[in-house]
């Protein structure tokens, strides 16, 4: 999407080209298809492809928000929508009282709730995280992941390992199981608000001293900036961020346990975001979608491909789909789009714009730093001559 | 600068020679699609037998699917401590239907699927296997594309604990469809959630340790028991069996709780008092051998008659791969393997005649017969058992949100179970009889040896556990005085 508004704005420069005109009817098209999806899709993939990419997409846009604007690769953003589900469950109403602390507020009071617990934990935590670097705050986020699934695994009063169960929604959503169609449209307006607020953020005075820190924290503490705060809030908003994901998917699934908030499903959220590509924020919602895509194929069809291959290597799977993606498209998916509209531009005889080299510049980013390496973003830069 | 310029040049040579392996690259990329492709194209075929419109059309025996046929959904875990069971649990399911119904295996492994087969005349359909990894979260999705997508009418399973708590809720949400328990044993499953289209055929953890507590106090003399269990809801419900039976006599206990999925047990073994009359294992799945393993590493083996455990002790997976730390144990189980029951036989010859190859996709000792007395196998047999006799005795009518087949699921009843008769509840939650063994050696490999049988096992333990009590949990049951009424009268077996 913001490809084609990017690309809209060279166009005004350099007048309307085919790949601009392209990339707008693709815009429409795919806000055309999202609108009328419960008309084109069944109640299955309605809620467990469409609904289910959304909110794993609002998750995996924190990662992506981090790392492309805070140069943070973090792996707690599981973990804090996990502490917002589970604060959230705690304190409203659950049918039977099933698990939980069942104190029977209302929804919209536990998801207010939720929020605020989880952003709290993240200003609490990224004070301490945020003055370690590349592998360091992988690790660190990691343990914080690692600590909150235990937490609500041990803490039976609060969770245990069957987690809390029948936890109540707002009116409006439903039951999300006989009908899919509000919870989609809730998480598909959740999702239009964080992209957008994520795109307005990044071009605020914060935003861009944040760009500056992933670029050169040494400069940017040397320019004045507390480099510190700047990274603790980076790391709240993309709090506030999955935390909204956490709630959606407590209505989702109906319920929480710590199998929700697992190792594998912090790894998961860590590979949509590469799979979609960690250049451009909307990379996360096709990652997303394309996670929820393979999963659910590979489930229903990998039953029978024998001995070698059972349906319990659906990891293998992605696994296999995460390298060819990397190998071909390192910027991920979204970064095949920007290849294909390179070609179609060259095949139209348009000059490569400045527009163009731009887009190589953002994804030259991901491409230096590697989220694998140890070289964080602090040694991507200063190294001017 | 000039370096600069050099370094420029050299990354663009770079860049160009990039697009020749790309295109090996994607050219490797579109292989693995075909081949792919290829391969899930058979695999549907061969997968469901009679499959969908699209892939029907190389399907050998059975065209598009009828509109008569019944669908069924077999919800298994293929992950998680209980994944090495999965083709245990589809194996159990289909034999049935293989033995009584005349559908066909499609391989030597049980998730091949099976082609043919009618129940009272209507064609049977398995539109595919739940592939779930023990929590609640993955059984709920895993359900939810059975019934859903694959738009089963029937589900039999899931496998374990929590899962069983979460598919009982989501029946509520489908009250027109059948949900049948795999072999899931959590006591909330019925007791407390009590779905009116959710009917469990087997015992729960509970109703599987009845009488065990109770030997261990007046024949084996324990007075003071450790109690080591998974910390979930299987794990609890088993372990309250086993409390409420100990501390009715007068015992006392000290209850331990692993997650479940603990590989490493050291800590919660240092947790074990030093002094303890018995020590009662609720440890399952994988870690059952790890617990037991560590165990005798780090205290040395047990003494005589100072172990007892669940189902997982006596499990004929945990048996083929277990050393000597297990023999001598006393164990709780709602089988009997060394029966010489008709009944019993009937059932090991039927799934000798479905699946009579050893195969690897099985844990040892590697044939479905071999795992006739694992729960695992035997509670999906007898939920496609009770199916098929409800269905044949609505004539397969699935009309009316299938009123019919709901209220002749309750009412029945299944005298000629393999290890003893079924019946069900006004919860629709088997009423089993148990058993009370010891782990023998004979000849070297490990067996079981019944020497007590508790007949007609309720749910309710004599009025311990009611909708109102509190779930089995760490701590309750409370340890207490109570009434049971198998106290004493559990009935000795002279087998051999």
């Amino acid at each position: 999407m913001s490809a084609t508004v990017t690309r809209g704005r060279a166009g005004l420069r350099t007048g309307m080209t085919w790949p601009v005109l392209i990339g707008w009817g693709v815009l429409v098209a795919v806000a055309v298809v999202l609108l009328l999806a419960p008309q084109i899709f069944s109640a299955y993939d309605l809620s467990q492809i469409l609904t289910q990419a959304l909110w794993l997409g609002i998750a995996a846009v924190s990662v992506t928000f981090l790392y492309r604007y805070g140069g943070m690769v973090s792996l707690a953003q599981v973990a804090i929508y996990g502490i917002a589900g589970f604060a959230m469950g705690n304190v409203v109403h659950t049918i039977n009282s099933e698990g939980g602390l069942n104190l029977g507020w209302t929804p919209w009071a536990g998801v207010a709730f939720g929020i605020a617990v989880a952003v709290i934990v993240a200003l609490l935590f990224g004070a301490i995280a945020s003055r370690s670097y590349g592998i360091y705050f992988l690790m660190i986020t990691l343990a914080l992941s690692l600590l909150v699934f235990y937490f609500f695994g041990q803490v039976t009063k609060l969770s245990g390992f069957g987690g809390i169960r029948s936890i109540s929604r707002p009116g409006f959503i439903g039951d999300p199981i006989t009908d899919p169609k509000p919870l989609y449209y809730t998480a598909l307006g959740a999702s239009v608000l964080v992209y957008v607020l994520l795109r307005y953020v990044v071009r605020t005075p914060f935003g861009i001293a944040l760009q500056g820190i992933r670029d050169d924290p040494p400069r940017m503490r040397s320019l004045g900036y507390n480099v510190p705060l700047h990274r603790t809030l980076a790391f709240a908003l993309g709090a506030f961020v999955a935390s909204i994901a956490g709630i959606l998917s407590v209505w989702f699934n109906t319920q929480i346990s710590p199998g929700s908030i697992n190792l594998a499903q912090t790894i998961a959220v860590l590979i949509i975001a590469v799979i979609g590509g960690l250049s451009r924020l909307e990379g996360a919602w096709l990652g997303a979608l394309a996670y929820a895509l393979i999963d659910y194929y590979a489930r229903q069809h990998t039953p029978t491909l024998g001995l070698w291959l059972n349906p319990g290597r659906f990891a293998t799977i992605i696994g296999l789909v995460f390298l060819l993606i990397v190998l071909l498209s390192p910027d991920g998916l979204i970064g095949i789009g920007h290849r294909l509209r390179d070609l179609a531009g060259r095949r139209l005889g348009t000059p490569p714009t400045s527009d163009t080299a731009a887009a190589r510049e953002e994804q030259a980013l991901p491409e230096t730093a590697g989220v694998s390496t140890a070289s964080g973003p602090s040694s991507s830069g200063g190294q001017e001559p | 600068m000039t370096n600069v310029a050099e370094e420029v040049t050299r990354l663009e040579r770079g860049i160009r020679r990039w697009p020749l392996r790309r295109l090996a690259a994607a050219a490797g990329l579109a292989l693995c699609g075909l081949w792919i492709a290829a391969c899930g194209g058979k695999s549907s075929s061969s997968a469901s037998g009679a499959s969908s419109a699209s892939s029907s059309t190389t399907s050998s025996s059975a065209a598009a699917t009828p509109s008569n046929a019944i669908r069924i959904g077999i919800l298994s875990d293929c992950a998680g401590d209980f994944g090495a069971w999965y083709n245990a649990d589809i194996g159990g399911a289909q034999a049935y239907f293989i033995a009584h119904n005349g559908a066909k295996p499609n391989g030597p492994v049980p998730s091949n699927g099976i082609t043919g087969g009618t129940i009272a005349g209507h064609p049977i359909k398995i539109v595919g296997y739940g592939c779930a990894d023990d929590t609640a979260a993955k059984a709920l999705s895993e359900v939810r594309r059975l019934v859903e997508a694959d738009k089963a009418q029937i589900v039999i399973g899931p496998l374990s604990g929590d899962e069983g708590i979460a598919v009982a809720n989501y029946s509520k949400t489908q009250p027109g469809l059948t949900f049948i328990n795999g072999t899931s044993g959590a006591q909330d499953t019925t007791l407390k959630v009590r779905s009116p289209n959710f009917y469990r055929f087997n015992g729960d953890g509970a109703q599987w340790s009845a009488g065990v507590g109770d030997v261990a106090y007046r024949k084996l003399g324990w007075r003071h028991a450790v109690v080591i269990m998974d910390d979930y809801a299987f794990g609890w419900t088993s372990a309250a069996g086993f409390i409420a039976d100990f501390c009715a006599d007068g015992g006392t206990v000290t209850r331990i709780y692993p997650p479940l999925g603990t590989t490493d047990y050291s800590s919660y073994i240092s947790q074990i008092p030093q002094k303890f009359d018995g020590l009662f294992s609720a440890v399952g799945g994988t870690g059952t051998l790890d617990f037991l393993k560590q165990y005798t590493q780090s205290r040395g083996a047990f003494k005589k008659n100072t172990l007892a455990g669940n189902i997982f002790l006596g499990d004929p997976a945990v048996l083929a791969a277990v050393h000597a730390a297990d023999v001598g144990a006393l164990v709780g189980q709602p089988t009997n393997e060394d029966t010489s029951s008709a009944n019993a036989a009937a059932y090991i010859s039927a799934l000798k005649q479905a699946y009579p190859a050893p195969t690897t996709s099985l844990p040892k000792p590697g044939t479905l017969a071999g795992l006739a007395s694992s729960v695992f196998t035997v509670n999906y047999y007898m939920a496609a058992w009770a199916l098929d006799k409800a269905l044949t005795a609505v004539h397969g009518d699935l009309s009316n949100g299938q009123a019919a087949l709901h209220a002749a699921l309750a009412k029945t009843t299944l005298p000629d179970a393999p290890y003893g008769p079924v019946t069900l509840d006004q919860n629709r939650q088997a009423i089993v009889d148990n058993y009370i063994a010891d782990v023998t050696t004979t000849g070297g490999t490990p067996g079981i040896h019944t020497i007590y049988t508790v007949p007609g096992v309720t749910q309710a333990f004599g009025g311990t556990f009611t909708p109102t009590t509190p779930s089995p949990g760490r701590g309750q049951p409370v340890c207490q005085k109570r009434a049971l009424p198998w106290q004493g009268k559990e009935q000795s077996i002279s087998v051999h």
